[in-house]
């Protein structure tokens, strides 16, 4: 164990040296920030339009504080002012302000049923289904002139909708709007975008391991270093130590991407991502990790360069991937027979789990235990068998191995 | 000297191929042994099966004080025939890696580094990254790499291969130094005249099996017989007819006499014949290298079996 940590050390200080893996490290995400900050300013435009949108309101009704709630409550691209402009002097005032418009909050809500509205001619016309939002707390406060109770109020201003529903799914579910569908989908999708996140690094961290096992046996290294370890403590010592790169790549990762989201707006993103759905996302995470680092080691360290990558190896490097190509039909049904079979596929399953759980509101917990078993035996059959393999192919200097001959290293 | 190393009958085949016949020999401590043979004897086999690289199918290695099972790993010094280290990385940071998987402490490798790095004139060379090195001061790297934990046991599979003269003497300087201060010592090697000027023992392989192991005395005079070398014209099939002459080599007018293992040098010089065209003679010993040749190519090997059957040939007769 000792000298795993030794190996694993090591990896981390030869890459955390090394100018490529830094300039790797920052640049994507900088990238993306970058990219983020030019959608922003070309996007910024628009938002710069809709914010100069002013609404004067005339309250007589003193429910200005209430609008003004509720515009926030919509993020409606409005700013709302007090005014005491009469109705007959709105021409006037139009003409000398930019994109604005008065709205006359009186009792003429209540007895004709609507709100007068005058815009100025460069008022865009989509904007007024949005202030239409701002109806909600006049007819609040017109049922509450009714007489009703606090409870009555709930129940009628609670918003009835259309709800698509599964046959399958069918009458088990009545209580999956309790707290809002959209913050419940949230807490759903955003630890899962996160664990994508974190998988993807370290997937991408695994073809590392595949890179350095070749390596090292391309220099002619793994028998001075075989001196001192076992090939097992060799091979651990890197799945750990590239599990940490990949880690200082997601933290660096989610360190531009929060203060991004953050800086740019207030999604209240760590409500949603630290909810316990987040660990169960994790376990995934790590599992499909070790799984292919098993692969990568293993496969490395039969092949001296990536270049030279027989059929087999070329086949088995794209291995991860495949549950790419299964994103579009597993996302469109997620309870189907195509999305059920991969999660159980070994290679697939990380990959494909993670989005169901992501996709589906019910959770059914038989298959994601069945699905986490298939894999955690898959890892750790993966790990034996890289093992074999590796404590031969390493030391097979200038060579590819054959998969006949890798086929008898795992007999032996 | 106390042993510290024992290999006894190791055997070792790959596929339906026997590369170890029986292999035995010891390794003590102070000593430099040396196991020599042509290429694809089984050197390199021999040494990884000590280093646990691989696994011998029969026999038995045994490190001595250490309790006898397995492999005390930090103890010992290895540098392999294909070697080579971490081309992106910096020469210090590699040393005391493979230093600190020896369990050594950082701060004294660090210490023998930087004084072994002067001796080898690579002083000022410990931050630049291997592949700025040439192909030579890598070597001595990788030399100091196996050396600089104070290993108790050294294994070097080939340490002069690719060397230029004077790295040579360096590393063969620090080898005697070593055994000096007690370490034991073992290195392959098929380059003769270097193993001859230091080796105490040796160990000759040929085809995966033993062909002589000794002291370097005792070896040479069971098989380095005098030989006489002697320029001038003279008919070989007379040289023949000299007693104690084994066998004669001529090129041109040089003919080297190789003598039996029972003769008196300055008897046998006595006697030479006196009208013989001698414008040089001289007296020496077969070299390593000469034996090692005669194994190489089998000629000795031929030789006894052909000794055996006029024996046997002999023994019928009587």
């Amino acid at each position: 164990m000792r000298n795993t940590m030794k190996v694993a050390r090591w990896e981390i200080k030869r890459n955390l040296k090394n100018k490529t893996f830094i300039f790797s490290l920052f640049l994507t995400p900088a990238l993306m920030v970058v990219f983020g900050i030019l959608g922003s300013l070309s996007g910024g435009g628009a938002e710069d339009e809709t914010q100069a949108m002013k609404i004067y309101v005339n309250d007589g009704l003193g429910v200005f504080e209430s609008l003004e709630e509720t515009a926030d409550r919509y993020h409606l691209p409005l700013r709302l002012f007090r005014t005491d402009v009469k109705e007959a002097d709105v021409g006037k005032e139009l003409a000398k302000r930019e994109k604005a418009a008065f709205l006359f909050a009186d009792e003429r809500a209540f007895s004709e049923g609507v709100l007068p509205l005058y815009t100025g001619d460069d008022f865009p016309d989509a904007a007024i289904s949005q202030i239409q939002m701002l109806t909600e707390p006049v007819k609040f406060l017109q049922l509450q002139r009714l007489g009703l109770t606090d409870e009555q109020l709930a129940v009628v201003t609670k918003p009835i909708s259309v709800q698509p529903m599964r046959a399958d799914e069918g009458a088990q579910s009545p209580e999956r709007n309790k707290d809002g569908g959209e913050a419940a989908a949230m807490k759903k999708a955003v630890p899962g975008i996160f664990a994508g996140v974190i998988l993807l690094c370290i997937i991408f961290s695994g073809m590392m391991i595949f890179q350095s096992a070749s390596q090292e046996k391309k220099d002619k290294i793994a028998e001075i270093l075989l001196s001192s370890v076992t090939p097992n403590e060799l091979m651990q010592g890197k799945i750990v130590g590239y599990f940490v790169l990949g880690l200082i790549q997601v933290a660096v990762f989610i360190a531009f991407g929060i203060s991004f989201v953050l800086w740019k707006t207030d999604f209240p993103l760590f409500r949603y991502l630290f909810v316990p759905e987040l660990l169960l996302f994790l376990l995934i995470a790590v599992l499909g990790y070790l799984l292919f680092a098993a692969l990568f080691v293993g496969i490395g360290a039969t092949m001296s360069d990536i270049s030279t990558a027989g059929n087999f190896q070329g086949l088995v490097i794209m291995l991860p991937f495949i549950p790419l190509f299964f994103i579009g039909p597993v996302s469109a049904d997620p309870s189907g027979t195509l999305a059920q079979v991969l999660t159980y596929v070994p290679f697939t399953s990380p990959v494909i789990l993670l989005l169901r759980l992501v996709l589906l509101d019910e959770w059914r917990w038989m298959e994601i235990v069945l699905s986490l078993a298939v894999l955690a035996a898959s890892v750790w059959l993966f790990m034996k068998l890289a093992g074999k393999i590796f404590k031969t192919g390493i030391l097979l200097y200038g060579k590819n191995a054959t998969p006949k001959e890798i086929w008898k290293w795992i007999r032996a | 000297m106390d042993v510290y190393l024992s290999v006894e009958g190791l055997e070792k085949t790959f596929k339906d191929k026997k590369v170890l016949h029986h292999i035995s020999f010891e390794v003590r401590k102070g000593e430099i042994m040396a196991i020599l043979g042509p290429n694809g004897a089984g050197k390199s086999t021999t040494i990884r099966n000590i280093m646990g690289i691989q696994y011998p199918d029969a026999g038995k290695i045994v490190f001595h004080g250490h309790g006898g099972n397995g492999i005390p790993r930090h103890k010992i010094g290895y540098l392999p025939e294909e070697r080579g280290l971490y081309k992106n990385a910096k020469v210090m940071d590699i040393l005391l890696y493979l230093a600190d998987l020896k369990d050594y402490p950082v701060k004294k490798a660090k210490e023998r580094a930087l004084a072994y790095l002067k001796k080898f004139d690579l002083e000022g060379k410990e931050q630049m990254k291997m592949e700025e090195l040439s192909k030579g001061m890598a070597q001595k790297v990788q030399f100091i790499s196996a050396i600089l934990h104070e290993p108790e046991l050294l294994i070097l599979d080939e340490p002069f291969s690719g060397l230029d003269p004077v790295s040579q003497e360096l590393f063969k300087e620090e080898i005697r130094n070593l055994a000096k201060q007690g370490t034991a010592i073992l290195l392959s090697s098929h380059q003769m005249n270097l193993v001859e000027e230091i080796c105490d023992r040796l160990f000759m392989i040929q085809r995966g099996q033993k062909v002589i192991y000794g002291t370097l005395d005792e070896v040479k005079t069971e098989y380095a017989n005098f030989k006489c070398t002697i320029r001038g014209n003279n008919d070989a099939s007379r040289l023949e007819r000299i007693p104690d002459v084994q066998r004669v080599e001529q090129k041109e007018d040089v003919s080297v006499l190789y003598l039996t293992k029972s003769v008196n040098p300055a008897r046998w010089l006595k006697n030479l014949p006196e009208d013989l065209d001698i414008r040089e003679l001289a007296m020496d010993r077969i070299s390593l290298h000469e034996i090692f040749l005669d194994v190489a190519t089998d000629r000795r090997m031929l030789l006894a079996e052909e000794k055996e059957k006029l024996q046997e040939a002999g023994e019928i007769d009587a």
